[in-house]
């Protein structure tokens, strides 16, 4: 008896409460904040459109909660075998956004599918971590690689990444090309590679700035390298979230008393800014906490992922981590004024049911990792 | 087998994990140094930014001083001009339109030009929501209709707009002035001052030299700005505002002139007839500016844009290309030859320098032979001395005077520099045209070839190189009139606070006192006094009657040039003398001292006496009113003290 519940122990699968603790405080920590954010429209007595994100929120919550634990039920290693049947759907539905989808702010990112609006670019996130996954543990290979041997993951980073462009989307495909690079970072590659890799970046830089960037991008860039030059333009957002997050000090102005966000002088508070309205209610106190908690569960990921049986959950967990590392950095350095602005969401903080499906189900492959170590 | 495999696989992994968390930490902790840096270091920074972003100050205007007469009858002071707008894309052109055409009683012409304005603006997605200007300034009955019909002319708006208001209108505009808007050189300059685009200040006159306490200073008031969700608002001004929440506006100070406002009017009427000239009133006494006119005028509340830009662009068109420069404040701004007007101070020169008394004659034949020139003389006087060269303004006998070798040039300048003449009165209106006393080194300066003789010839009768202005004149007989006293002129009274509190009173100012020798002066006075009541006096013909004055008639000679710019056809008139007079009244004990110039007028005698007369006549009838006024008044409180 004692020892069959050893074994099972041992063997049967076993919730990470630490990450699950981590992932529900973020989560909630998100949802009071995001009714901060609306709380502006809430109260002026005409429960616009606006003023229902709050709601739709906690069902997407809900609905990514429902996936979460659907991800991390089935054991990942039936993902493998389907690994490109579901990256070829995912390519599928992008091509689908650059021929169906609506024109919102002069990109196209949505399909709609029934009553509500589906972002294909979110999704393909998770299908090309687990895709690579797959490349790399089928690829078990001791000597370091050259560029050659790293055609085919590159092949598989690119194609999405270039289609995301065309909508285009300048900081998804970031996202793709930052995540797929920190899962192939664990692989050994030979230093002249190395070398040769980053001249290649330093050249591919200027030529894409010529004849990729569309002008708005550029906006976004230029106005971030001198913010003042342009304060009603492409700096304002920027210039203003800095205000906000210097505006909480140490301790903030108190729960839904930040008056940047109050007075409407964040624009998209739910979707790029959600940190801005979280930093000036909460100040740095809040701040450290909660970029604590994001910390934690970078690391965490990292620890699963040494954990991990075998390569293919190694990866997946890397993946899974990088993804929400640089979800975070990107929201936080640009609501900070480190980077340029790039419509890239705080996970679990920021309003979107794809983004919050996404999330959710990339923590729920982490889970389903850690509980099959 | 397989999971031994896979077990080593991931080996390969293994010593990347410490440097991910590495990278990973030292990531978060360049975040975090980041938030330190907003949130801490630089934490007030942009606290200030996010209070100034939600603060917002208003502006409280202020109101601009009145500006005042010696009796407090108003002069310019500020009314509401009330601008009738339309928004085209509310006006209702089939039903409200007649009837707006009609309550602001525009023309069919002038109302089609507006219609078609409107449709215009109507189809134009982005112009539709912004006001079309129908009428400036329009009459408040009309105002009155307009807004009791509001309800039934939607899209039609009424906005009251401050603009300043001169009630005497055209009276004495070139000594109030006008005033103008700001432009970006003012803004730019005047920013510490607080001057803002759209705000007008004093352009000439009055109101530009005193615009610092005609001004006033706006107040401000601190508020929240409306915020999406309904909060109490005090408690949101308690959080947010800073102390003080409110700064009122400061009224501008009043100005009181010296000028009385009725012998101006009498002034203007007594030039109705000519086209160009200058008139200036003295109180003999204390310096005082009684009444100061120049011709042609223009009304200041159109250039100060009462009747809106329009009327008063064309206006400062039509003005800008008149040859008789009616801009030019002909009191001061410009210099004139003073002409025989100058002759009492030749006089006076000659008697101090012992050249003359009044015994010394002269034989007047037309003229007098000075080397080998021959200089005229206005007639043939035969023998005349001083008092007969005076009334009748005999050139020869001056010519002598100028010819005599201890009066030199020098001589007469400094006696015309010690009345004030050549030299700034230092009024404080308008630029001030100095004038010129020629002396030697003048010459020297300014005049190829040796000095001549001659020149002293022509300055001891006025002419030459002598220049006045109009006022200097004025207050030159001022000082012969009261013994030899040069007053600092004035025309600012006092200053007072809106309330009417005295702030500061402005007493008369002695700028020198020229000695003369009182016999001497007493020639000149009786000269004066017969040039107007002698028969031969070159003003006696010609003063109204009524009229008890003293005084010098002058007719300063023209060159000969085309001005630019003038209708060949009317060059004639351009070449004519500048007619003057130059006086005191009463003649016996002087109050007034008057001097008039009329521009191309022609003979002094003729044309300037009689508007001299005539104001001298209104003056002592609105004298004598006023004593008796102010006699029966302590009659009367006697007459109470005795009941």
């Amino acid at each position: 008896m004692v020892q069959a519940s050893r074994i099972s122990f041992r063997s049967g699968p076993q919730i990470d409460m630490l990450l699950l603790l981590c992932c529900v405080t973020i989560a909630s920590f998100g949802l009071v904040n995001l009714y901060s954010a609306t709380s502006v429209y809430i109260e002026a007595g005409k429960r616009s459109g606006l003023a229902d994100i709050y709601v739709s929120q906690v069902y997407w919550i809900v609905v990514g909660g429902l996936l979460a634990i659907l991800a991390a039920a089935i054991d990942y290693r039936h993902l493998e075998r389907l690994a490109y049947v579901f990256y070829l759907g995912g390519l599928i539905a992008l091509l689908l956004v650059l021929v169906l989808g609506p024109g919102i702010r002069g990109s196209t990112r949505w399909i709609q599918v029934g009553s509500f609006n589906f972002q294909p670019s979110e999704f393909i996130k998770i299908l090309l971590i687990i895709v690579l996954s797959k490349y790399l543990h089928n690829d078990p290979r001791m000597e370091p690689r050259r560029w050659v041997d790293l055609t085919v993951p590159i092949l598989l980073t690119a194609i999405p990444a270039a289609l995301v462009m065309a909508q285009p989307d300048l900081g998804t495909a970031m996202i793709y090309v930052l995540t797929a690079v920190s899962i192939v970072a664990m692989l050994r590659i030979r230093g002249a590679s190395l070398v040769w890799g980053f001249i290649f970046c330093a050249t591919v830089v200027p030529v894409s700035w010529k004849w990729v960037l569309r002008d708005y991008q550029k906006a976004r860039i230029t106005s971030f390298l001198d913010p003042e030059h342009d304060v009603t333009g492409s700096g304002w957002h920027a210039l203003q979230s800095r205000t906000a997050i210097g505006n909480g000090g140490l301790t903030g102005h108190g729960y839904m008393q930040g008056t940047q966000n109050q007075f409407g002088f964040l624009p998209d508070q739910f979707s790029d800014f959600p940190f801005a309205v979280f930093a000036e209610d909460w100040g740095l106190l809040g701040c450290t906490l909660l970029l604590g908690l994001y910390c934690l569960l970078c690391i965490w990921s990292i620890h699963i992922a040494s954990q991990a049986k075998d390569r293919f959950g190694a990866a997946l967990a890397i993946g899974v981590g990088a993804m929400i590392f640089w979800h975070v950095f990107f929201n936080m350095g640009m609501a900070m004024g480190l980077l340029p602005v790039v419509g890239i969401t705080l996970p679990l903080f920021s309003y979107g049911g794809s983004s919050v499906l996404t999330s959710m189900v990339g923590l729920g492959l982490l889970m389903n990792v850690s509980m099959r170590r | 087998m397989s999971i031994l495999v896979q077990r080593s696989d991931v080996g390969e992994f293994r010593r990347r994990y410490r440097w991910m968390v590495l990278g990973c930490l030292a990531l978060f902790l360049m975040l975090f140094g980041r938030l330190v840096l907003l949130q801490v270091i630089q934490g007030d920074i942009h606290r200030g930014q996010a209070r100034r972003n939600i603060v917002r100050e208003v502006k409280l205007a202020t109101r601009r001083g009145v500006i005042r007469d010696a009796e407090g009858r108003v002069l310019a002071s500020n009314r509401p001009s009330y601008n009738v707008y339309v928004v085209p894309s509310q006006v209702d052109l089939e039903r409200t339109w007649p009837r707006v055409v009609q309550l602001l009683g525009a023309e069919p012409a002038q109302a089609a030009v507006l219609k078609k304005r409107i449709t215009d603006s109507a189809s134009d997605e982005r112009r539709k929501d912004q006001q079309v200007l129908l009428s400036v300034d329009v009459d408040r009955d009309v105002v009155a209709m307009l807004e009791t019909h509001e309800t039934e002319l939607p899209g039609v708006e009424v906005v009251p707009v401050p603009v300043r208001s001169y009630p005497y209108g055209e009276v004495s505009a070139h000594l109030i002035g006008f005033m103008r808007e700001v432009d970006g050189e003012d803004l730019t300059d005047l920013d510490s001052r607080g001057y803002r685009p759209g705000d007008r200040l004093g352009a000439v006159g009055i109101e530009r030299r005193w615009e610092s306490y005609l001004r006033g200073k706006r107040g401000t008031r601190k508020t929240i700005r409306a915020m999406r969700r309904m909060v109490h608002r005090e408690e949101l001004e308690g959080k947010y505002l800073d102390e003080p929440r409110l700064i009122s506006p400061v009224p501008g100070r009043d100005i009181s002139l010296t000028i009385d406002v009725e012998l101006q009017q009498s002034v203007e009427r007594a030039m109705r007839g000519q086209l160009a000239g200058a008139v200036v009133v003295v109180d003999v006494r204390t310096g005082r500016l009684l009444a100061a006119t120049s011709k042609p005028t223009y009304d200041p509340g159109v250039l100060s844009g009462g009747r809106g830009t329009d009327a008063t662009r064309e206006a400062f068109r039509r003005l800008y290309a008149d040859p008789l420069k009616p801009m030019l404040d002909k009191t001061i701004s410009a210099a004139y030859p003073p002409g025989s007007t100058f002759k009492p101070f030749t006089a006076l020169a000659a008697l101090e320098e012992g050249v003359v008394d009044a015994a010394t004659e002269a034989d007047c034949r037309g003229g007098y032979e000075y080397g080998r020139r021959f200089f005229r003389c206005t007639g043939v006087h035969r023998r005349v001395r001083l008092h007969e060269a005076l009334v009748q303004s005999c050139n020869t006998f001056f010519y002598a005077i100028g010819a005599h070798e201890r009066m030199q040039i020098d001589r007469l300048a400094k006696v015309g520099l010690a009345f004030g003449l050549g030299n700034k009165t230092g009024i404080g209106t308008n630029p001030e045209a100095r004038g010129r006393m020629p002396t030697r080194s003048w010459y020297a300066r300014r005049y190829k070839g040796a000095f001549r003789g001659g020149f002293t010839l022509l300055a001891a009768i006025g002419q030459g190189a002598a220049t006045v202005n109009v006022l200097q004149l004025g207050l030159a007989y001022a000082a012969l009139a009261n013994g030899g006293t040069l007053f600092q002129p004035q025309v600012v009274r006092s200053i007072e606070t809106s309330d009417g509190t005295v702030v500061q009173e402005f007493p008369p100012r002695v700028k020198r006192i020229v000695s003369i020798d009182p016999g001497h002066l007493a020639m000149i006075k009786s000269g004066l006094h017969g040039v107007v009541t002698e028969r031969e006096g070159t003003a006696h013909a010609e003063t109204v009657a009524g009229a008890d004055m003293a005084g010098k008639t002058g007719t300063a000679q023209v060159s000969h040039v085309t001005p630019r710019g003038v209708d060949p056809s009317k060059v004639w008139y351009f070449n004519r003398d500048h007619a003057l007079f130059a006086g005191y009244a009463p003649s016996g004990t002087p109050e007034i001292a008057i001097a008039v110039l009329v521009e191309h007028g022609g003979g002094g005698g003729k044309n300037a006496v009689p508007i001299a007369s005539r104001i001298v006549r209104d003056w002592l009838k609105m004298r004598d009113r006023q004593r008796s006024a102010s006699a029966g008044a302590r009659e009367s409180d006697k007459s109470e003290e005795g009941s």
